[in-house]
């Protein structure tokens, strides 16, 4: 009775349904129609909303062949030249901030970016916080182990051994899903090239990632093989906020149709994959591996940016800094109370807490709060300056306090004020006093800027990671980075006892 | 311009302070311009006027009620034991150390009223350290220099011409352009003392100033002070030259534990003591 109701209801419903489809699609025909006589003025009309924006879109620093930097310093990658082929198939211009993954989400979260494309896999959970486009590729995971290993042969053989997989990604869900069943732990870390290194040298026994990161990876000798086969897995979308930039997910759905049809889309997958690799689990490291000099050749470029960067950040922080250190420095032994209370929080404060809570606070945390979005030399800057600067403070406050008590009171007897006898005759000496102290904060300033790496900022080790991502030769790499740093540190501490020495008159 | 003036002015001031000095020994002088207020006395107005001084740092009470008032031209050596509050004292003079409770008035200026400009007033008081607190960062010409140019912005060729002036007068002409650190103890001191006279100063303040030397070095120094003595300036010494205190001085100041037990001219003092305790601290010290 009621069923019947119901079910005429629902007929009625879907008759109007499917009247108002019916009209829909004989005007979209209509449109194909006109469509096959101008192409460009109808695909125009269609794309208006993006057409000439720029759009940021944040991406993994890390993930290939999805993302990662070729020997040029290029971002490239199946999502990157995916995106780039849309964006110029809908006529809008894209600005790739590469971040890591979870930093990639706090930026778009934040407003820094506008979307993500991270070789992410489409989740309820995350369906919940983001808007994703159509699948744009259908992953799976898979296990690995070192290639020399002959012991696991299959899951059943990893009781009681260890199994990492990447933070929050495909593969740490299968992982931690069938951790009890077969009996090993799972250890979570942030990149690829972690993982594999864990793995070579013992520290995990297997790893479970996103199969195509694993078989490129192989395949650029990474030294770890596959026993199990490919489990297939969730698809791959482009995120924006829910509720937000809808008209970029639209032309992203648009050109990924296009993109499809064209047959462009397989010349990328192919280009990174090979034309049949999603089958065969890969195996042998067919590329001949590159030597030392090759890798430092090809390295380069992208590192000299990252010193460059580097040096930049470092010398911008520095004046700051020391700016800072100065004044607040003298505010603190001054007389006034207040204010020296005032320079006492800031000390405390900021060597009371971790440069990197303060990078993520000025980069990530500001811009929620103020509305718009932080640049990142600004947030990087900002980092670095106030943390060296609590330091300063106290290198200054005690090279003034290590003047003998008697140059001020030297000074105040023949009539000079305070603020006179601190420039002409405790600032002086002070100075000299403190010299050594402030080059050693500078040394200490160049190393720190590392840290920037974790918001995406592109100085040395960032770059370094980039490289070491795409090619997995993580030691010789991390040992250029080495050298480098090294190099400049001595150079700029030789250069900075020359200035010492000229100033100070030792 | 009108730094030039000033200095010319100062100097005459010195000048006269000195006739001035030589003549109050035995006559009325007609006063010279003063803020200090006229106590009738037949010596100099009374430039230092000290009542019921108290200093106190923490619990510990260093000066327990001074009474001191001194005559522009006097000679004060202050002795006594270690403890006695005789650097507190001279300290409190020129505001290096701010009194507790108590009056202390300075050519006319209140020492204790946080009002009172107090730099104006310590460039009418010179001051020599025991530990002499030279500029290390200058030059002996720079460290005696930095005053005047600073603060009475005379010129710098004027104020080196001073500098060597005052340099030849405590012997060390030839050492203007040298380090304080290649100085001995005795140069440095007298370094200081020439740093201090270049203000012009009224009044001389010596805080154990011969007491970080080694005993060669003190001659040459207390021959400046006694030449300053000479030419009138009104001086107060900390000292523990129990010799160069009864030459030298017009008056000697005994204190211990925080008052000024007994004080009298030199004869007095030395030859005929009247308290318990002077005549111990003597007894210990000659």
């Amino acid at each position: 009775m009621h069923i019947e109701k119901f079910n005429a209801a629902v007929m009625q419903r879907a008759t109007r349904w499917r009247r108002a489809l019916g009209m829909m699609l004989a005007l979209v025909l209509c449109v194909a129609g006109l469509g096959t006589v101008g192409v460009s003025s109808a695909q125009a009309a269609q794309v208006s909303e993006v057409q000439g924006k720029t759009f940021k879109v944040a991406t993994d620093t890390t993930f290939a062949p999805f993302e990662f930097r070729d020997s040029s310093g290029q971002m490239v990658g199946i999502d990157m030249d995916l995106l780039h082929a849309i964006a110029k198939d809908q006529g809008f211009n894209v600005q790739i901030q590469s971040l890591g993954f979870n930093a990639a989400l706090q930026a778009m979260s934040s407003g820094q970016a506008d979307g993500v494309i991270a070789g992410m896999t489409i989740t309820d959970e995350r369906k919940a916080i983001y808007d994703f486009s159509d699948s744009y590729f259908q992953s799976g995971v898979q296990m690995a182990i070192a290639k020399n290993n002959d012991a696991i042969k299959g899951y059943e053989d990893l009781k009681g051994k260890t199994v990492v997989a990447k933070t929050g990604a495909e593969g740490e869900m299968f992982a931690k899903k069938n951790a009890a069943k077969y009996g090993y732990t799972v250890k979570s870390v942030d990149q690829s090239a972690t993982m594999y290194e864990m793995v070579k040298s013992g520290n995990a026994d297997a790893v479970v990632d996103d199969y195509p990161v694993l078989a490129y990876g192989i395949q650029q000798g990474n030294g770890l093989k596959t026993v199990t086969p490919k489990v297939p897995g969730g698809d791959y979308g482009f995120a924006v906020n829910k509720g937000q930039n809808a008209d970029l997910l639209k032309a992203f759905n648009a050109g990924l149709a296009n993109l499809k049809k064209s047959g462009e889309y397989d010349k990328i997958l192919a280009k990174y994959l090979g034309e049949d690799s999603s089958v065969k689990p890969a195996t042998a490291d067919s590329t001949a591996k590159k030597s030392f000099i090759d890798l430092a050749k090809d390295a380069f470029p992208a590192l000299m940016t990252g010193l460059k960067n580097t040096m930049l950040i470092t010398a911008i922080s520095f004046v700051i800094a020391l700016v800072l250190g100065i004044v607040l420095g003298l505010v603190r032994v001054s007389p006034n109370k207040p204010l020296s209370w005032v320079a006492r929080v800031y000390v405390a404060v900021f060597r009371g807490t971790p440069i990197l809570v303060w990078a993520f606070f000025f980069y990530f945390g500001i811009p929620q709060i103020i509305g718009h979005s932080i640049n990142i030399w600004v947030a990087g800057a900002l980092t670095l300056s106030l943390n060296a600067g609590a330091y300063l403070v106290e290198i200054v406050r005690g090279a003034i306090e290590s003047v003998n008590h008697g140059q001020m009171e030297g000074a105040r007897s023949l009539g000079l004020s305070y603020n006179q006898a601190m420039r002409k005759v405790i600032l002086p000496q002070a100075v000299k006093i403190g010299t050594p102290a402030i080059i050693n904060q500078l040394v200490i300033m160049l190393k720190d800027s590392s840290l920037l790496l974790a918001i995406g900022f592109g100085e040395l080790l960032y770059q370094a990671q980039q490289i070491y991502a795409a090619n997995f030769r993580v030691t010789e790499t991390l040992l250029m980075v080495g050298v480098i740093y090294f190099v400049a540190i001595t150079l700029l501490t030789w250069l900075a006892n020359i200035v010492d020495r000229r100033m100070n008159k030792r | 311009m009108s730094a030039t003036n000033e200095t010319t002015v100062n100097e005459t001031t010195t000048g006269g302070a000195a006739e001035n000095a030589a003549a109050t020994h035995e006559t009325h002088q007609p006063e010279v311009a003063s803020a200090a207020p006229a106590v009738p006395e037949h010596k100099g107005q009374v430039v230092i006027d000290v009542r019921d001084l108290r200093k106190t740092f923490g619990k510990t009470e260093v000066l327990k009620g001074i009474d001191c008032q001194v005559h522009a031209g006097e000679v004060i050596s202050i002795i006594g034991p270690s403890g006695a509050g005789k650097s507190t004292f001279l300290r409190c003079l020129n505001g290096l150390d701010t009194p507790t409770s108590g009056s202390v008035i300075v050519n006319g200026y209140d020492i204790a009223d946080p009002k009172t400009d107090i730099d104006k007033v310590r460039t009418q008081i010179g001051m020599v350290f025991q530990h002499f607190n030279l500029f290390p960062n200058m030059t002996v010409a720079e460290n005696i220099m930095l005053a005047p140019t600073l603060i009475k912005k005379v010129p710098a060729d004027q104020a080196r011409a001073r500098a060597l002036e005052l340099l030849r007068t405590v012997g060390l002409e030839e050492k203007i352009d040298a380090n304080p650190d290649s100085l001995s103890g005795g140069q440095k001191q007298r370094v200081a003392i020439a740093r201090s006279l270049a203000m012009d100063p009224d009044i001389m303040l010596f805080d154990e100033a011969t007491s970080a030397l080694d005993p060669e070095m003190v001659g040459d120094v207390l021959q400046v002070i006694r030449d300053l003595a000479n030419k009138g300036m009104t001086m107060l010494l900390v000292t523990h030259e129990m010799a160069f205190a009864r030459e030298v001085s017009t008056r000697v100041i005994f204190t211990d534990a925080g008052i000024i037990e007994e004080e009298g001219t030199p004869a007095q003092i030395f030859g005929n003591p009247q308290s318990p305790r002077l005549r111990s601290f003597l007894s210990k010290v000659l």
